[in-house]
């Protein structure tokens, strides 16, 4: 053999890049020592700094602040702007600051800075884009004036969302693109690694009382079992967005607390009801009633009383209306109704007149993992009623983009009703006469039109605008444009060693700062 | 160094530039090819990862369209981003229009370390099990060698990593299950992926061996008067170091592949992790910058084998050897 | 190269039970007789029992049903997607070491250049384009599959075709058929009765992969990939359910590597 003999030098050579990888590695593999800050992992990631993108999560961890917040019930509170006020007429909005209030670089919130702020969000798909701004301007240094075209109600809703979130005005660069979060909430930027992670520390600027919770990392896990798993075994304290199956493991492990809120978001199926065979509200309604809801909450959510009665649930106290009658399962009333409608059944189901077959198909998205899930089961709970109805899942924009070139038949989504505090705001827009992204398409009715409108326009008393919402549930339950299927209850894994924790039903804060460690 | 051993290197230096100059080729027109035939509609997908499922809608993908151009026709697009991609430049993340160099360094750094430290555990785990398979044919290290590779060839990586996750970081509490920057995390996912190639790796490296074992030089250096022990360490290593060097140029390929579900499973910030995110949100750029790197990482670990394999045996510098 | 050490009881083994595989995956669907699709979410998650050997899913389907339903539709998907891989790449490695010269050089840079992309980076590519769709799942494995083939009929043909045998039989005036038939063709049949299983379960692992990050099948089709994601959730709660596509697989790829004896080819 003419092996060569060993050469030293190549040697040395493979040792020290052996060495080099492991260095370079090991401040992966050692554990640091620092104290270890609040840990909270969901699904969210932080796809950009912009307020319209992530500003969501800069809000849920108090790093930035919104002029207005929101009680649990959708009513505006004092946020940033300490005070508010609007004249007689609806078309004058004056914002007092709070007066101690200062940005996480120092300097004082100013109602320049929040002018500044406000004027880089006036550009879809931010809020602010669709209320009818004719100026703005600071008379003062605290105060900010909003002069409207015509009145607009939901100003205060829109200035409480996340997309109009003030930040400093060096968070911008010259362009007006967002480099940095600088907020004025209790907790500010540590470090940012989009789009996986941020860490936040307790701001020195912060005018109200210290927060107990002195450091927090927000980190995104794609994947439900590892967020349960990062629960279960205590390296996370808060995991959001477990799914149905984790829960119940979490739940008979009994290692860490569970937190649970029913949110305004409701599983709902849009119709198009342009469309020939759903143009019929009696093959609108055969559908509803061959849905199992009790089956699919009981089976696939895991809950005993998500079962959706109608389209809001009970927590969304002005929004319930409990004398509705309820939406049930029947198969023998769709079967008659369908006749009724001209259908005749056949094995391949429901045929007209002309012997054309009910085709429909339902279109759904991944991002929420119970929605495939509940498109399977609406599929065979069709089936068995006799309507062929294929599935399609895609991209959650494929549903507004099937909205807008007419192709939409059925589109199930988990609608969030408080996107803005208010709900009138998501309502106007999805139950709009020409159609929103995801209400219903072809379908408009002048009672629903002409009672938002009102609520829109504002100045009703208490009961004036209970009996005008009463009008839209009404009408939406007996037209059923859209097909509510079941609510939504949003769970979070608790560390047993953490107090304090209430989750928002508006999903619009973590809430850290109420939290704190047992001692 | 001689004539003959810079042609050698002239030759493996040769057929990986050529693999650059084809991935690039590949992965630009798939990722044309991508732009093209894009179900539905691209600014509504944008809009989509950009500004989340509760609030995409003909607004968000009217901003979206609007800011990105996505009016250009095709070509241009195509050409811009090609004579782009020759000066270095893969352009902006369509969904958070960061610069995809700047996305991806941070990702590739992850992604090397899991490499890495996967690699060290594959061989630390699986030559030893060859190793004790190949010295007693038929015995308990062969059978569990058998068993260990079944089973994990037979395991998706999803499942494996649950379950060690399950194991380590649940029932025993000795490792954190998935990443949070806090040191400790690269573990679990390595061993995910190592597994898996130390099964493939114990298997080649026991049948290597067994041949290297069996072939004349051993038997002439056993009948020498070495031991069964000496010929082992002498000379059937350096016999067996080759096919499986070799195994390991093909099946590196699984840890790229694996990357992609366990970087998921794990959160680790990885590529292919990044990846996977682009392909959902047909940001395009970062597709075609998270797969050229992927591809790149792939072929300079092959190209560090080469040169392993040309360290180790000098039978290879011979032109043509190494394509076989 | 059969190895010393495996018996003919073993190799025996394997076969019989890639054949039980086959047979269940052939045969399966008919025979189980219930509608893999029926749900019945009163009966959802229940353990295996006399009615349900292998218990029920989340929506009340029986696993049974859907296994059988999923081997028949994955198998086959991944047979196909090998088979067709393996055809063109034979001929390609066969022809490569035939001809040699410039071709040779041109078909391996070729194979270079497929290989400096990873397989599943193809695959994912392909699936996103047509996300649900089997024909960008199948094309994309083919493609992937194939280089493999090329470089085992490349290496395993050139020996048999520069030996002594085929020299001989050139000698005495044989046309290509005769020695593609008589020296090659049985060289190569024991190595692609080995990788031929063996890209099956690749195949099947990664149509699994794929569905886990979201790009595979979707469901509520049945395919052993899709019903491991869907019952992954459940490992806790019903293991069973993960456990019935997973020992499938087991069985393939053991019966694949008892059948190819104590070797494993690279």
């Amino acid at each position: 053999m003419n092996q060569t003999p060993p050469n030293p030098a190549r040697r040395r050579l493979l040792n020290a890049t052996g060495m080099a990888a492991l260095a370079a590695a090991s401040g992966r593999l050692l554990a640091q020592t620092t104290p270890r800050p609040l840990l909270i992992v969901s699904s969210w990631e932080i796809s950009g700094l912009s307020p319209a993108a992530s500003g969501y999560i800069f809000t849920r961890l108090q790093v930035t602040e919104t002029l207005l917040g929101s009680r649990d019930d959708g009513t505006p509170e004092p946020a940033l702007a300490g005070r508010w006020q609007v004249s007689a007429d609806g078309l004058e909005w004056r914002f007092e600051l709070r007066p101690g209030a200062r940005f996480h670089d120092g300097s004082p919130v100013s109602a320049q800075a929040v002018l500044h702020s406000l004027e880089r969000v006036r550009t879809p798909p931010g809020l602010l884009a669709t209320v009818p701004i004719r100026s703005m301007d600071a008379p003062d240094g605290k105060t900010l004036r909003i002069r409207l075209r015509s009145p607009f109600v939901l100003l205060g809703s829109v200035l409480a969302h996340s997309s109009t979130m003030i930040l400093a005005p060096a968070s911008f660069d010259a362009k007006g693109t967002v480099r940095e979060v600088i907020g004025s909430g209790p907790y500010r930027v540590a470090k940012l690694e989009a789009p996986h992670q941020v860490e936040t520390r307790v701001s020195e600027y912060y005018d109200s009382p210290r927060p107990a919770i002195g450091a927090v990392r927000y980190m995104a896990a794609g994947r439900a079992e590892t967020r349960a798993l990062m629960a279960e075994s205590g390296q996370a304290d808060l995991a959001w967005n477990l799914d149905p199956a984790s829960i119940t493991r979490l739940r008979s492990r009994n290692a860490v607390g569970i937190s649970s809120v029913t949110l305004p978001r409701t599983l709902a199926v849009s119709l198009n009801a342009g469309i020939p065979g759903l143009s019929d509200v009696r093959v609108r309604r055969a559908l509803s009633l061959s849905i199992d809801r009790a089956g699919i909450s009981r089976a696939l959510l895991r809950e005993q009383d998500l079962a959706a009665t109608q389209l809001m649930p009970p927590t969304l106290a002005g929004w319930h209306e409990p004398s509705l009658p309820p939406l049930t399962r029947d198969p023998a009333t769709a079967a008659r109704l369908m006749r009724e409608a001209g259908w005749t059944a056949s094995p391949a189901g429901w045929r007209d007149a002309k012997g054309q077959l009910l085709e429909l198909r339902l279109q759904t998205f991944p991002d929420r993992p119970e929605l495939p899930v509940l498109a399977a089961a609406l599929q065979a709970q069709w089936r068995e009623a006799g309507f062929a109805v294929k599935v399609s899942i895609g991209n959650s924009g494929d549903i507004p983009l099937a909205h807008r070139d007419g192709s939409l038949q059925m589109g199930l989504a988990a609608r969030n009703y408080a996107m803005l505090p208010d709900p009138t705001g998501t309502l106007a827009q999805d139950f709009a006469p020409n159609g929103g992204d995801w209400g219903p398409a072809g379908w408009s009715s002048p009672i629903v039109s002409d009672a938002l409108q009102k609520l829109l326009r504002g100045g009703l008393t208490p009961d004036e605008q209970r009996a005008e919402r009463r009008r839209i549930l009404l009408a939406l339950q007996q037209e059923l444009p859209v097909i509510p299927v079941c609510w939504v209850r949003a769970h979070v894994a608790v560390n047993r060693r953490l107090e304090g924790v209430r989750l928002d039903p508006l999903e619009r804060s973590f809430r850290l700062t109420e939290m704190r460690w047992k001692a | 160094m001689s004539p003959r051993h810079l042609l050698h290197w002239r030759g493996v230096l040769l057929r990986r530039a050529l693999q650059i100059v084809a991935l690039l080729l590949i992965i630009g027109s798939a990722s044309f090819l991508m732009v093209r035939s894009l179900p539905g509609d691209m600014a509504m997908r944008v809009a989509a990862s950009r500004y989340g499922y509760d609030f995409v809608g003909q607004a968000a993908a009217g901003a979206v369209s609007q800011a990105l151009q996505l009016q250009r026709p095709l070509w241009q697009a195509w050409l811009d981003w090609f004579s782009d991609l020759l000066r270095l430049d893969l352009g902006e993340s369509l969904v958070s229009g960061e610069p995809v160099w700047h996305e991806i360094a941070h990702h590739l750094g992850a992604s090397i370390d899991l490499a890495v430290v996967t690699l060290l555990l594959a061989v630390l785990i699986g030559l030893p099990l060859g190793i004790a398979a190949a010295w007693r044919p038929g015995g308990l290290a062969d059978r569990f060698m058998l068993l260990f590779a079944v089973t994990l060839r037979a395991t998706p990586a999803f499942l494996l990593g649950i379950l060690l996750m399950l194991l380590l970081a649940v029932h025993w509490g000795v490792l954190p299950a998935a990443h949070d920057d806090q040191g400790g995390t690269l573990w679990l996912p390595a061993l995910t992926l190592a597994l898996g190639l130390a099964a493939g790796l114990a298997r080649i490296s026991c049948s290597a061996l067994r041949e290297a074992l069996a072939s004349p030089a051993c038997e002439f250096a056993r009948s020498k008067g070495l031991t069964d022990l000496q010929v082992l360490i002498r000379h059937a290593f350096r016999l067996a170091a080759l096919p499986v060097l070799a195994y390991l140029g093909v099946h590196l390929v699984l840890l790229v592949e694996g990357t992609v579900v366990v970087e998921s499973l794990f959160a680790w910030p990885g590529l292919g992790h990044a990846l996977v995110h682009a392909v959902f949100a047909r940001d395009v750029p970062v597709i075609q910058g998270a797969a050229l790197s992927l591809g790149l990482v792939f072929i300079l670990f092959n190209l560090l084998l080469d040169t392993l394999m040309l360290a180790i045996d000098p039978r290879q510098r011979k032109p043509g050897a190494s394509d076989a | 190269m059969p190895d010393q050490q495996t018996s003919p009881f073993i190799h025996r083994t394997g076969f019989g039970l890639l054949l039980l595989v086959g047979a269940f995956a052939l045969a399966g669907p008919a025979l189980v007789g219930v509608d893999p699709a029926a749900q019945s979410l009163g009966d959802s998650l229940l353990p295996p029992d006399a009615r349900h050997w292998l218990g029920t899913d989340v929506f009340g389907r029986s696993v049974l049903a859907r296994l059988a339903q999923a081997a028949q539709r994955s198998l086959g998907l991944a047979l196909l997607a090998a088979l067709s891989a393996a055809l063109p790449g034979v001929l390609a490695g066969v022809c490569a070491s035939w001809c040699g010269g410039r071709i040779e050089r041109a078909l391996v840079m070729l194979a270079d250049a497929c290989m400096a992309v990873p397989g599943l980076l193809l695959v994912m590519l392909f699936a996103a384009m047509a996300p649900g769709h089997y024909w960008a799942l199948y094309a994309g494995l083919a493609l992937s599959l194939w280089v493999e083939y090329f470089r085992m009929a490349r290496a395993a043909s050139r020996p048999v075709l520069h030996g002594d045998a085929v020299q001989a039989s050139r000698l005495l005036g044989f046309g290509r058929r005769y020695i593609l038939r008589h020296h090659v063709l049985p060289a190569l049949a024991p190595l692609l009765a080995t990788l031929l299983p063996l890209s099956v379960a690749q195949a099947v692992l990664a149509l699994a992969a794929l569905g886990f990050i979201g790009v595979g099948l979707q469901p509520p089709t049945a395919e052993l990939g899709v019903m491991m994601i869907e019952f992954f959730p459940f490992y806790s709660e019903a293991p069973w359910l993960i456990a019935a596509p997973v020992t499938l697989l087991v069985f393939l790829v053991l019966g694949m590597m008892l059948l190819a004896g104590n070797k494993e080819h690279t």
